[in-house]
């Protein structure tokens, strides 16, 4: 339980911001003292924190089946003539700047959450990819030989041994995947998808500190909140099935 | 039984195969009677007419069939001739330019349509997987490059390409792109640099005293974990404040919003991945490496300049490349806060629904990211330490 106890505690504070941030109406009083309104008004914080985690949810979910999908096919003996090129454009494609994949987005597909989330999915889907090949490449042949050995098939193999040892590499690949798409998510406020970035982006075009803040605070938070979650589920990870898998 | 041919290549026969069905059925390219007006598109057939059809539908049915005849040398070929497409694909362009701009509205531009993205974008990968098999070196990689871009120079200087809404765009703003070009270059580079020099002093700090190392590695991680838009303005409000208690840091161009909260913002980006890879590099020299200097009676100092540092060199740079790549990157958002570079026609041009503009500064920024990772890659790989040479049997 005691593994739980930061992104709980980081829940907690994302929660209680975004809900009482009209409770702190005095204090960005202060920062922003002349204009009328302090607080972003235009969709409660509520729609947008979920709107955000929405987006960057179904974007992982997709680029994590289609990326570990596409490892899988690329390390199996029917696929392995691929490996070569689908690792190189696992590591060329992180080259593009996740804001200009964004961009291009546009021409494409036009403004809003589709091509946010097309983007996202894209770009989401090169980190998970590269840590499945380095995971499943990276097993000992020794090890999959022995299962075989053993009478296992093909398939058993993959997912009673490749799987669970590759899964640590695999889920670090997802936590970087999921901590840029957080940020991405936040400037695709800027080609129109309802995000935490909206705040920050019209205090930007209003001049006014106090939306900027807030938007930045939340976007901050979520992003610390999910990075713990997804350290105390490694740290689950290493505990719980790590040795049930290769007891030494 | 071994034989003289290799193997024939499913994967180029694969993207051969889907770059003929998209070239087909996507756009070729459009014809816009202004800017902001959508275009009309048109097909591969009817943007560059049946000569040109015929030329790149057969040219890919070549290419799937060097990739499965039994051949001996069919990277080579392959090589050649897709460096050939490569370099010379644009004209496609210049045909379909010439055949359906309208000659009597100066306002008529063309752009590039789906097709010719996928084309190209398939080509390029077919190229990577050859040179991947013909193991061609960092060299020859270049050469490659160069013979490419060189096809693209030649064309764009003979003014074929003028019409295209790209070109447009910036042909009417040279100026701009060009202060957007160093304002980018200072910015990103600007923070790579300092932050090296913080990190090299910092891991310098964390080698002597191990109490350091636990503290140094939570902060900078904690800072990348920060998303960049919330990092760009949390910086805002504390900045605005501190110049305005400091009538001084005003004068020195430091304000809120700008370049400051956006250098502040980088250099607290690259440290992560500058202060990781330069101590890894630093300190996971080999054991016998070290006791063989000791040994030989070398300082403390002269293992350090000596043995060290020159082992460590290509994984520092490793670390600088991973740095320059996001801050190129990073920089564009950094347009936001009014910090300068492409990011400004970026977001300019998604604030007018100028997707040329968008395009116009979302290009150079990923050229910008790739030319750093080729030139500090090239970089690290010609300062790696040849045993052979250090070591003459």
């Amino acid at each position: 339980m005691r593994i739980w106890r930061t992104p709980v505690l980081w829940l907690a504070v994302l929660l209680a911001l975004t809900l009482g941030m009209d409770g702190l109406e005095p204090l960005f009083r202060l920062i922003q003292p002349d204009t009328q309104s302090v607080i972003y008004q235009r969709e409660t914080f509520l729609f947008l924190l979920g709107n955000h985690v929405l987006l960057v949810l179904i974007s992982a979910t997709i680029g994590t089946f289609a990326a570990v999908a596409g490892g899988i096919f690329a390390t199996r003996p029917s696929g392995r003539d691929f490996l070569p090129l689908v690792s190189q454009i696992a590591s060329i494609g992180q080259t593009f700047p996740p804001v200009a994949v964004l961009a291009l987005a546009v021409p494409v597909l036009g403004f809003g959450e589709g091509p946010t989330l097309v983007a996202l999915v894209l770009y989401g889907l090169l980190p998970v990819l590269r840590n499945t090949l380095a995971g499943l490449d990276g097993i000992d042949p020794a090890v999959t030989e022995a299962a075989r050995g053993m009478g296992m098939s093909a398939r058993q193999v993959l997912f009673q041994v490749e799987i669970p040892l590759a899964g640590r590499v695999i889920l670090a690949g997802i936590r970087t995947s999921v901590t840029i798409n957080i940020a991405t998510a936040a400037i695709g406020s800027t080609i129109g998808a309802r995000t935490l970035g909206d705040p920050v982006i019209a205090g930007l075009v209003n001049g006014n500190t106090a939306y900027v803040l807030q938007g930045a605070l939340l976007i901050g938070l979520l992003a610390l909140m999910t990075d713990s979650l997804f350290e105390a589920l490694e740290k689950l990870w290493a505990r719980r099935l790590a040795p049930t898998v290769s007891p030494a | 039984m071994p034989s003289l041919d290799e193997p024939p290549n499913r994967v180029i026969t694969v993207l051969g195969l889907l770059a003929l069905v998209l070239v087909w059925v996507l756009d070729l390219g459009t014809v816009q009677p202004n800017r902001i007006v959508p275009g009309t598109g048109y097909g591969l057939f009817a943007a560059a007419g049946w000569l040109g059809a015929v030329t790149v539908s057969a040219g890919l049915c070549v290419l799937m069939a060097l990739a499965v005849l039994p051949l001996r040398r069919r990277y080579t070929l392959l090589g050649i001739l897709l460096t050939l497409a490569l370099a010379a694909l644009p004209d496609l362009l210049v045909i379909f330019t010439s055949a359906h701009l309208p000659k009597d509205s100066p306002y008529a531009r063309t752009a590039v349509g789906a097709g010719f993205w996928s084309l190209l974008f398939l080509l390029v990968l077919m190229l990577i997987e050859v040179v991947g098999r013909l193991r061609i070196g960092r060299r020859g990689q270049l050469g490659i490059l160069v013979v490419i871009l060189a096809g693209w120079a030649l064309l764009i200087r003979q003014g074929g390409l003028d019409s295209l809404s790209l070109m447009r765009e910036f042909s009417n703003r040279p100026d701009q792109f060009l202060q957007a070009l160093w304002a980018h270059l200072a910015l990103a580079l600007g923070a790579v640099a300092i932050s090296f020099v913080l990190a090299f002093a910092l891991v310098l700090k964390m080698m002597r005293s191990e109490a350091w190392r636990r503290p140094v590695f939570g902060v900078v991680s904690f800072l990348q974990t920060i998303p960049s838009l919330a990092l760009f303005g949390l910086l805002i409000a504390p900045l605005s404040a501190l110049t305005a208690a400091f009538p001084l840091l005003q004068s020195l161009g430091i304000r809120g919003i700008g370049w400051a909260p956006a250098l502040l913002a980088l250099i607290a980006y690259s440290l992560l991945p500058m202060v990781r890879n330069t101590f890894v590099a630093l300190t996971e020299v080999p054991e016998a490496v070290i006791d063989a200097g000791r040994g030989m009676g070398m300082t403390e100092r002269q293992l350090f300049l000596q043995a060290r540092l020159p082992l460590a060199i290509p994984v520092i740079i490793e670390g600088v490349r991973i740095t320059a790549i996001q801050a190129m990157g990073l920089t564009a958002v950094a347009a936001l806060i009014g910090a300068g570079g492409f990011g400004t026609f970026i977001f300019q041009g998604l604030g007018q629904a100028a997707m040329d503009l968008v395009m116009l500064g979302a290009l150079p920024t990923i050229g910008l990211a790739i030319a750093a990772d080729v030139v500090l890659s090239t970089l690290a790989n010609a300062l790696q330490p040849r045993p052979a040479a250090a070591l003459p049997q």
